[in-house]
C-alpha cells in the first residue's frame, strides 16, 4: 500500500478491500481512473453506476483477474499480487452462470464443493442447506440445462456460497430472480454480513442498492459518491416532497412561498419540499388539502441529481 | 497473480476428472463423435485403401505368341478388356480417355501403353502383365530373404531391384525379375522384353502380403484419435471460457495445471474407449496385423491423445467461438495429414519441408504404431525417438496450455 502523505493508516483487520488510486485502461479506453475505495469487513457494499462505469472491472481486479496499470489494492489483507492465497476465502459469482448444463443441480454443487475440499457429510449438509435457501431443493436431480433463467441464477449463487466465503464478489447476482426470492437473497446476504462476511455487489436495481449498508456510485472509472443510502440522498440535496391536491393551487403556492416554503405547481398539483417532517404541520396550517401524499426521494433520484451535477 | 502452482492436488484433479466424465456421459452426440465417428472413418479409409480396383479399361492388341499373358489378362476381374487391331487404335483410345492403358502382345515383345494418370492403375496393369509373363508355377512363396521395403514395405525380390518405382503403390508386390522395363515417351509407354526365366523367389519380411491398408492403417489409427481428441478438447476448453466457469476456477483453489490434468484424466477414459473401438475395426474388420503387444499400441495412442488434448486446450485460447475452433483443422490437422508419413514415406517429402515433419507428433506415433503392429516392436524398440518425442511434446504443450489459460480471461 502507498503510505502517501494524505493516506490514512489502514487496518487490514478492519477492511476486506482497500484500493488506492487504481488505474486500468483497455487500449485507449480508461476504465478505472484513480479509483480509491475501502470496504469494511462484515458489510454489504453496493457498486452502482451506469454501464461502462468500471464496476465489473473493479470486481475483476479484486478477484485478481486483471493486471492493474497502477495503484494499490489489497484483498483480505493480501496484496492483489498474492490474492490466490486467499482464494479459498473468496466466493465469486460472475455475470455468466458458470454452471455445467449437462450435470444435475446436485452434481454441479458437488463439483464446486470438491474444488474447495468439502466432502462427505459436510458436503451433503451444505448442499441441502443451500438448495433449500435458493428454493431448488426439489429439483436437485434435474439436469441443469433444463432450468429457467432465474433457477440458473439461484443455483449459481448456491455454488458460489458452498464454501462459506469471507468475501463474496457478486456481479449482478439477482438478474432474473423474482422479487420474492430476491427478498430471500437479501435476507441471506444481511445474515452473512452480520456473521462477518463482506459482500461486494454490483447491481442496476436501486431498491437493491438501498438495502446495502454502503453504496458507492461509480462513473467513468471514478468513485463519485459513497455512503449509506440516506447519506447519499442528503448529499444530492434531495428532500421529501409533499404533494397536495387543493382547490386553488396557484394561490396556495404563493401563500406557502410567502411562508418560506419551496412550493410549486406541477400539472395542477401543489408540490412542497419538506426539509424536516415536523414542518408538515406548518404546511397544513396554510392550505386546505383535498388529498395529500408524502413522497420520499429515492436513491435513483439521488443518482440522477448527482449525474446531472457531474454533467454540469 | 501468475502462480502456476505446479504442485498438483490429486483430490482436486479427481474432482475435475469426475465432472468431465459425468458431463461426457450425458453428451450423447460427443460420445457418438468419440466412438462411432472414428469407426465410420476407419471403415471408409479401410475400403478406400484396400488396394483393390475394378473397372480398369484395358485394350489388348494381340499378335500372338504370349497365350499365357492373354489368358491371364482375360481372367483378371478388375479389367474390362477391349480387343483392338492395332497399336495406333489403342493409343488413340487412350488419348481420348476411353482406355486406361493397352497391352500390345507380340511373340518377342510386349508393349504396354499407359495414360499414366493414376499410379495405382499403372501399378495394377504392370503387375498383372508381369504376372501373366511369369512361367506357370514359377511364383512361390519361398524362404525369407532380403530386407524391408519402403512403405512398411514387405516386398523384396531376389536378383532384381526396383523397376523404376512402378509396382510399389498397389503393394501386391510382385515384381517380375524377368522383365526389363523402360519408359519411352510422354504418353507413358513401356516395353517389356522377355528375358530368361529364372526362378522367382518372393518373400514377405513380416510374413504376409501388405496391402495399403496394412501399411497405412496403424498410422491412420493415430490420426483419427488425434483429430477427434484435439477438436473435442478445444471445444470443451472454449466452453469453459465462454460459460464463465474458467473465470470462476481462476478465483478458486483449483490451479491451472490441476484443471488441465483433471481434463486429461477424464478424457483418457474416453480416449481409451475411442482407441479400443477404432483399434478393433482396424485389426478385425480390415485384418491389419497386430504382431506386437496391443497394450503397447494403446500406450502410444494414449500418449498421442494426451498430446492432442493439451494441444486442443492450448489452441482454444485463440478461438472465441466453436466455429473458430473448426478453423484450426486446416492449420493443425492438415499439415499432419500431409507431412507426417501417414500416407506416404517421409522420404518422399521434399527435404526442405521435412524438418516440419520431424516436429509433428503424428510422425512419431505413425512410426511407433507401425513398428508395434506390423513388426511386433516392444516398448524399448520405440522408446527413442518415438515415445520420447511424444512424451516431450505432451510436457511442453501441457506447460504452454497451462500458461495460456490466462487469469486475464475476459
Amino acid at each position: 500500500m502507498n503510505d502517501g502523505e494524505n493516506s490514512d493508516p489502514v487496518s487490514f483487520e478492519e477492511y476486506s478491500i482497500v484500493a488506492q488510486g487504481l488505474q486500468k485502461s483497455f487500449g485507449k479506453l480508461k476504465v478505472l481512473s484513480d479509483l480509491s475505495v475501502k470496504i469494511p469487513r462484515g458489510t454489504t457494499y453496493c457498486l452502482l453506476g451506469p454501464n461502462g462505469s468500471g464496476k465489473t472491472t473493479f470486481i475483476r481486479a479484486v478477484a485478481g483477474l486483471l493486471r492493474l496499470d497502477g495503484g494499490d489494492l489489497s484483498v483480505l489483507g493480501e496484496p492483489v499480487s498474492n490474492v490466490c492465497r486467499v482464494y479459498p476465502r473468496i466466493g465469486y459469482m460472475t455475470q455468466h452462470k458458470a454452471l455445467y448444463p449437462d450435470l444435475t443441480l446436485q452434481e454441479n454443487m458437488e463439483f464446486y464443493a470438491g474444488l474447495y475440499g468439502i466432502e462427505g457429510a459436510r458436503m451433503s449438509e451444505r448442499i441441502s442447506e443451500l438448495l433449500e435457501m435458493v428454493d431448488l431443493a426439489d429439483h436437485s436431480q434435474r439436469i441443469t440445462g433444463a432450468l429457467s433463467g432465474g433457477m440458473y441464477q439461484r443455483l449459481s449463487l448456491a455454488c458460489t456460497l458452498i464454501h462459506e466465503p469471507d468475501l463474496l464478489l457478486l456481479d449482478e447476482p439477482t438478474v432474473g430472480v423474482d422479487p420474492i426470492l430476491r427478498e430471500a437473497f437479501w435476507r441471506f446476504f444481511d445474515d452473512l454480513a452480520e456473521k462477518g462476511s463482506t459482500i461486494l455487489i454490483t447491481t442496476h436495481l436501486m431498491d437493491e442498492a438501498e438495502r446495502c449498508k454502503i453504496v458507492g456510485y461509480m462513473r467513468a472509472g471514478r468513485m463519485l459518491a459513497e455512503g449509506s443510502p440516506e447519506e447519499l440522498k442528503r448529499l444530492a440535496g434531495l428532500q421529501p416532497i409533499l404533494k397536495l391536491s387543493v382547490k386553488e393551487p396557484e394561490a396556495s403556492a404563493t401563500r406557502l412561498a410567502a411562508g418560506g416554503f419551496d412550493a410549486s405547481v406541477v400539472e395542477g398539483e401543489l408540490h412542497v419540499a419538506i426539509e424536516e417532517h415536523r414542518k408538515l404541520k406548518e404546511v397544513l396550517d396554510l392550505v386546505e388539502p383535498l388529498d395529500l401524499r408524502l413522497v420520499e426521494p429515492t436513491l435513483g433520484d439521488a443518482f440522477l441529481r448527482l449525474a446531472e451535477e457531474v454533467q454540469r | 497473480m501468475m502462480d502456476l502452482g505446479f504442485a498438483l492436488n490429486s483430490k482436486r484433479v479427481l474432482v475435475v476428472a469426475r465432472r468431465v466424465v459425468r458431463q461426457l456421459k450425458r453428451d450423447r452426440r460427443t460420445i457418438g463423435l468419440i466412438t462411432f465417428a472414428p469407426i465410420f472413418l476407419m471403415i471408409l479409409f479401410g475400403y478406400a485403401l484396400s488396394g483393390e480396383m475394378s473397372g480398369i479399361n484395358l485394350g489388348i492388341v494381340d499378335f500372338g505368341g504370349q497365350d499365357d499373358l492373354t489368358d491371364h489378362l482375360a481372367s483378371v476381374d478388375d479389367f474390362d478388356l477391349l480387343r483392338l487391331g492395332s497399336e495406333s487404335d489403342a493409343e488413340k483410345l487412350i488419348v481420348e480417355g476411353r482406355l486406361h492403358g493397352a497391352v500390345v502382345i507380340r511373340d518377342n515383345e510386349v508393349r504396354i501403353l499407359l495414360d499414366g494418370s493414376s499410379p495405382q492403375i499403372t501399378s495394377s496393369i504392370m503387375t498383372e502383365v508381369k504376372t501373366g509373363l511369369l512361367p506357370k508355377n514359377g511364383l512361390r512363396n519361398g524362404e525369407m530373404i532380403g530386407g524391408e521395403g519402403e512403405s512398411g514395405g514387405a516386398v523384396n525380390v531376389a536378383s532384381l531391384g526396383h523397376d523404376g518405382g512402378i509396382g510399389g503403390v498397389g503393394g501386391h508386390g510382385i515384381l517380375g525379375s524377368d522383365v526389363g522395363i523402360g519408359r519411352n515417351d510422354a504418353l507413358g509407354e513401356y516395353s517389356a522384353v522377355e528375358a530368361q526365366s529364372p526362378e522367382i523367389v518372393q518373400r514377405y519380411v513380416y510374413g504376409y502380403d501388405l496391402e495399403m491398408m496394412d501399411s497405412v492403417g496403424p498410422a491412420v489409427l493415430g490420426l483419427v484419435v488425434f483429430f477427434f481428441t484435439f477438436i473435442t478438447a478445444a471445444i470443451s476448453f472454449l466452453r469453459e471460457r465462454t460459460q464463465g466457469s474458467l473465470e470462476k476456477f481462476m478465483v478458486s483453489p483449483l490451479s491451472r495445471p490441476e484443471m488441465v490434468a483433471g481434463y486429461l484424466l477424464g478424457f483418457s477414459l474416453f480416449a481409451l474407449l475411442q482407441s479400443a473401438t477404432t483399434f478393433l475395426v482396424v485389426v478385425f474388420v480390415f485384418g491389419v496385423p497386430m504382431n506386437g503387444n496391443p497394450i503397447t499400441a494403446f500406450a502410444v495412442i494414449l500418449l498421442l491423445g494426451a498430446g492432442a488434448l493439451v494441444l486442443g486446450a492450448f489452441f482454444s485460447n485463440f478461438a472465441k467461438t466453436e466455429f473458430q475452433v473448426v478453423q484450426f483443422i486446416p492449420m493443425v490437422i492438415l499439415p499432419q495429414v500431409v507431412l507426417s508419413g501417414v500416407w506416404w514415406p517421409l522420404e518422399s517429402i521434399p527435404a526442405f519441408i521435412r524438418p516440419i515433419s520431424y516436429i509433428l507428433p503424428l510422425t512419431y506415433s505413425s512410426d511407433a504404431l507401425r513398428a508395434v503392429m506390423l513388426k511386433g516392436a516392444g516398448i524399448s524398440d520405440i522408446l527413442v525417438p518415438d515415445l520420447l518425442f511424444l512424451a516431450g511434446f505432451f510436457v511442453i504443450v501441457f506447460g504452454a496450455a497451462t500458461l495460456m489459460l490466462k487469469r486475464e480471461v475476459g
